[in-house]
């Protein structure tokens, strides 16, 4: 009984030789020299149309294999620190992460605009402000708030946030505003838009933190609500004073130092990419809506922008600015 | 208080007569201290609600600055430089051999070498299971949802195999010796039963934060994360294995002149075989239990679909996902279930082949991978040979979400408005020190003094997790954590849950003890419970109850369900037969005797039941963070998700002393399962 087991024992030992022999040589002839670029995507999906254009590129055209890695905005950043993951290629923000790796220890290097202006704001559905013209701005949220009341915030209207690791400064505009509200998080971006998507079926009222480019904009029709417009001297108080509306975003692509070194042509690209949001969103729609696979949205978007995609390869590289503080 | 087995009505009066007694002096002594106690706190602190805001620790801060400093000395510090990064990349460069070599074996190898142990551990029925499971990596395909947004899902279904391959190497690496050590020395096992029993109450996210700063995100930040969640059952098996060899055995062995060493290699250790396995079989299911929140630190494979539809919406795909994460939990069920049967002695002797069938069988398999390796070029499951279920099931869902969404919107208004709400507000109103001393009172009462101590010692330091008003830290970082209202906001959800699945999984336990019919109809349900990522129908939750306390708790719910139903029966089936035929003896219908003798005497079961509930309630309320549910769950996934790794870190550890305390309070005698999970 003993020696069957050993034979048994044998043969798994056997076959995880011969195949770790073979797999050892197979590694080592595949990728020869050429490290493998990892594209850290963030939670929302024009984060993956930028990665998948970029993918395509950098595939096709200056031969590296690419890898995407589902990660959150701020775990990517020490990432980057430690070579895990080579680039973002949009960032909202992240002052403080700016200061601690690009000004601070220069593991990231800031690799310029990517084109887009992000604008996170105050919503509504478009509906709700055809029935009450007067929730254009936040003083008519301050009237109306009862209207926004749900079981889970009652006996306050209800502020439905996204996913926590968003920059969001809600909860201290609610309190510095003076309004009747209970900011909800719900806990993903997927949670909160199937919130919305509910409320949205019913025609029922719901106030939410919502931002642009985004692709859902062109299924469903929300509109902003007007906050105390944001001035300098907002942008300097405490994050718990805040009284004013989001600044405006610059949205920026980071890389990690070394790949200047380890892949010259690559971090030459990242620096050029750049587009507008529109051609985010249509990349973003054709994956999420139509369901496109990555290579086929990227490649429909390749071959119809061919003089842009040749910029990203020998054109300029795009401007540089650091974040606001405070962002 | 060891179930007794005399079910003579007359001797029953007077002894439950003695026990009410008896248990009216185990409260006097505990309330007798608690309040006067409770009169000078009152005194001292007046009766305000909740916690003093002014009474803080600073333990965020510590995690801030340990954070920090971490960060800037990962390269210099040799500690970590060299020791954890090494043992990251050697867990990093393991993964990436074992799927190279997963992928080596091209799909015919992996299916026949699995077929082929399925059948030598088991029977043909396993062998064909198995091949099921395995033909669906290949044959349900999600578009884009893949390794780099293939529709394939096969390699990532070799990443998944492959984490699980290292993970449950390393548990069985160190949670195997661990469990010897703590059944030979006692030392060892008093200094590891804290610590088992913190690793088994910790939800996952809160060491989430810690591991990503250690190892940085990846495959070894997954495992490290699956190591912790899924070892000590291991540990606890292997110990409990050893001990409960009978003593004559041990005796015997020492007349023949055995030395310590001896007996334990040759005596203890083969007659523990089984109950080692069982331990293995545990960290399998626990290790595929924790896939997506593996994925959540960056290690790939099939949790990372579930995540990404978890982030986009889409439905179908998290479902697809999720399924074929089921199917590897069932066929590595299966066949490591084989491999603890075979280990007894019955089934050892019961040899399939002999040794040069099995020399032949070897040969056969390297034979046939050889060959399609290197002769026919195959790889991974052809993309041609499968196809796509996510728009079904996104439409199947959709159908029942628009269906059902007129009912469970009144239903989760009225349990919020009605039930969850009062209950967190009555809980936030409720001062601390009456906390403190209700807690401790039921603690002395069940458990002696020392635990009434240890559990009002535990209460205390929960609020004194919390960070001062306006916490900054380096001007960078900003947040507010109140470590006792968010507690109890987080309570409310786990009694809610907990009372429901006592109302439910209890008769269900019974109903399944009672009829065949029903236990056989309910196993594949509660083993898809168990193993189904909770992460799956959080968003279909949403659509029908909305965001919020409701959805979180219904999650915690389902997932605690099948530990209520199975510890239920299994205490109803421990209950011996010769009781039960001397009930039938004295002409008790079947009802009375359900209600008379077999519930009475399984009740130590039923508070393990509840124990083990609560425990699974607890692990399930931080995912509940992701869907709104407010409370510690949203601190921890905010601490995670937005690198505020003091925030994380405190409310993780409110959360343990949080389980510490439900954990007690629920344990009344020593009777422990080893797991977390029920046994069966």
């Amino acid at each position: 009984m003993k020696r069957r087991r050993t034979i048994l024992l044998t043969g798994v030992l056997a076959v995880a030789a011969v195949a770790a022999i073979a797999a050892a040589v197979a590694t080592s002839t595949a990728h020869a020299g050429k490290p493998t670029i990892t594209l850290a995507t963030n939670s929302w999906e024009g984060s993956l149309a930028n990665n998948v254009v970029a993918q395509y590129v950098i595939e096709k055209d200056l031969g590296y294999n690419v890898n995407l890695l589902t990660i959150d905005e701020d775990p990517a950043w020490p990432a980057m620190a430690q070579g895990k993951v080579s680039a973002v290629l949009e960032e909202w923000g992240h002052s403080n992460l700016y200061a601690q790796y690009i000004k601070g220890n220069h593991k990231v290097v800031d690799a310029g605009l990517e084109g887009p202006d992000g604008n996170i704001g105050w919503y509504v559905p478009t509906y709700l402000v055809k029935a009450h013209p007067e929730l254009k701005t936040w003083k008519g949220v301050k009237k109306d708030w009862k209207m926004f009341v749900t079981p889970q915030s009652s006996p306050q209207g209800q502020f439905l946030d996204g996913s926590p690791s968003y920059v969001t400064n809600d909860a201290a505009l609610v309190k510095n505003l003076g309004l009747d509200l209970k900011v909800v998080f719900a806990g993903t971006e997927a949670a909160q838009l199937t919130e919305i998507e509910q409320d949205y079926k019913a025609k029922k009222p719901v106030l939410f933190y919502w931002y642009t480019p985004q692709y859902q904009n062109a299924i469903y029709k929300f509109s902003q609500v007007a906050l105390p417009p944001w001035t300098t001297k907002c942008a300097k108080l405490k994050p718990a004073q805040i009284n004013c509306a989001y600044p405006p975003y610059h949205l920026y692509k980071v890389m990690a130092t070394n790949l200047s070194s380890q892949a010259p042509t690559v971090a030459s690209f990242i620096k050029r990419f750049n587009w507008t949001s529109d051609d985010q969103n249509s990349v973003a729609y054709d994956l999420a809506v139509k369901h496109m696979s990555n290579t086929a949205a990227a490649q429909a978007f390749v071959n119809s922008h061919k003089s842009l995609v040749q910029s990203w390869l020998s054109g300029k590289s795009s401007k540089v600015e650091p974040p606001a503080p405070g962002t | 208080m060891a179930p007794t087995a005399t079910p003579l009505y007359l001797a029953g009066a007077v002894r439950r007569l003695d026990r009410r007694l008896g248990s009216l002096a185990r409260w006097a002594a505990p309330i007798a201290v608690a309040l006067p106690l409770c009169l000078v706190a009152a005194l001292l602190e007046g009766v305000h609600s909740g916690f003093p805001s002014n009474w803080v620790l600073g333990v965020p801060r510590w995690f801030d600055n340990l954070n920090n400093w971490v960060t800037a000395n990962d390269e210099s510090n040799f500690f970590l430089h060299s020791i954890v990064g090494g043992f990251g990349n050697l867990l990093n460069s393991a993964t990436n051999d074992v799927v190279h070599f997963l992928h080596w074996l091209t799909w015919v190898g992996v299916l026949a070498i699995s077929v082929a142990i399925a059948w030598l551990l088991g029977s043909w029925r396993t062998a064909l299971f198995s091949a099921i499971m395995i033909c669906s990596f290949g044959v349900l395909q999600i578009p884009n949802g893949g390794v780099n947004g293939i529709s394939q899902m096969w390699p990532s279904a070799m990443t998944t195999l492959a984490l699980m391959a290292v993970a449950i190497a390393l548990s069985t690496i160190v949670g195997i010796p661990l469990g010897i050590a703590s059944a030979v020395w006692p030392t060892v096992h008093k200094t590891l039963r804290p610590v088992l029993d913190l690793m088994q109450v910790l939800p996952a996210f809160a060491y989430l934060v810690p591991i990503v700063v250690l190892f940085s995100i990846g495959n070894p930040a997954g495992i490290v994360a699956t190591f912790i969640y899924a070892v000590p059952p291991l540990v606890r098996y292997t110990e409990l294995g050893i001990r409960s060899v009978p003593r004559d055995v041990i005796e015997a062995a020492e007349a023949f002149g055995s030395t310590r060493r001896q007996i334990l290699r040759n005596v203890q250790l083969p007659l523990a075989l089984q109950a080692i396995m069982l331990g293995l079989n545990q960290v399998i299911m626990m290790a595929l239990s924790i896939v997506v929140i593996a994925s959540l630190v960056g290690a790939g494979g099939l949790g990372d679909p579930v995540l990404s539809a978890l982030q986009t919406e889409e439905i179908g795909e998290g479902v697809v996902a999720g399924f074929l994460i089921v199917f590897m939990a069932m066929w590595l069920d299966r066949t490591s279930a084989a491999l603890g049967q075979r280990a007894t002695r019955a089934g050892a002797h019961r040899q399939k082949l002999t040794r040069t069938q099995l020399a032949a069988l070897w040969g056969g398999l390297i034979a046939l991978v050889l060959v399609c390796r290197y002769g026919l070029g195959l790889g991974d499951w052809p993309a041609g040979w499968g196809f796509s279920l996510v728009d079904d099931a996104t439409n199947a869902l959709n159908w029942v979400t628009d269906h059902l969404v007129g009912v469970t919107t009144p239903i989760s208004s009225f349990v919020t408005l009605h039930l969850l709400n009062p209950l967190q507000r009555w809980l936030t109103d409720v001062p601390w020190w009456l906390a403190a001393a209700i807690v401790g009172t039921i603690g002395w009462a069940r458990g002696g003094w020392r635990r009434g101590v240890l559990l009002v010692g535990c209460v205390v330091l929960l609020g004194l997790m919390q960070a001062p008003n306006n916490y900054t830290f380096q001007n960078t970082v900003s947040y507010n954590f109140d470590a006792w209202a968010d507690a109890m906001q987080t309570l409310s959800l786990i009694l809610v849950a907990l009372a429901l699945d006592l109302i439910v999984g209890i008769p269900l336990g019974i109903a399944a003890y009672r009829w065949r019919v029903v236990d056989h109809g309910l196993r594949p349900v509660l083993d898809t419970l168990q193993t189904l990522p909770a992460f799956v129908y959080l968003i279909p939750m949403v659509a029908l109850f909305g965001v919020g306390n409701v959805t979180g708790m219904a999650a915690s719910l389902l997932y605690a369900l099948p530990a209520a139903v199975r510890a239920t029966t299994l205490g109803l089936r421990a209950v011996q037969r010769d009781v039960i035929e001397a009930g039938h003896a004295f002409g008790s219908t079947r009802w009375q005797l359900l209600f008379k003798v077999e519930l009475p005497i399984a009740r130590p079961y039923l508070m393990l039941a509840v124990n083990q509930t609560i425990l699974l309630v607890m692990a399930e309320v931080v995912v509940a963070g992701l869907v709104g549910a407010g409370g510690l769950g949203l601190d921890v996934v905010t601490g995670f998700s937005r690198s505020e790794v003091g925030l994380g870190a405190a409310a993780g550890l409110a959360m343990v002393l949080m389980g510490i305390v439900l954990d007690r309070l629920s344990q009344s005698s020593p009777v422990r399962n080893p797991t977390r999970r029920s046994a069966t």
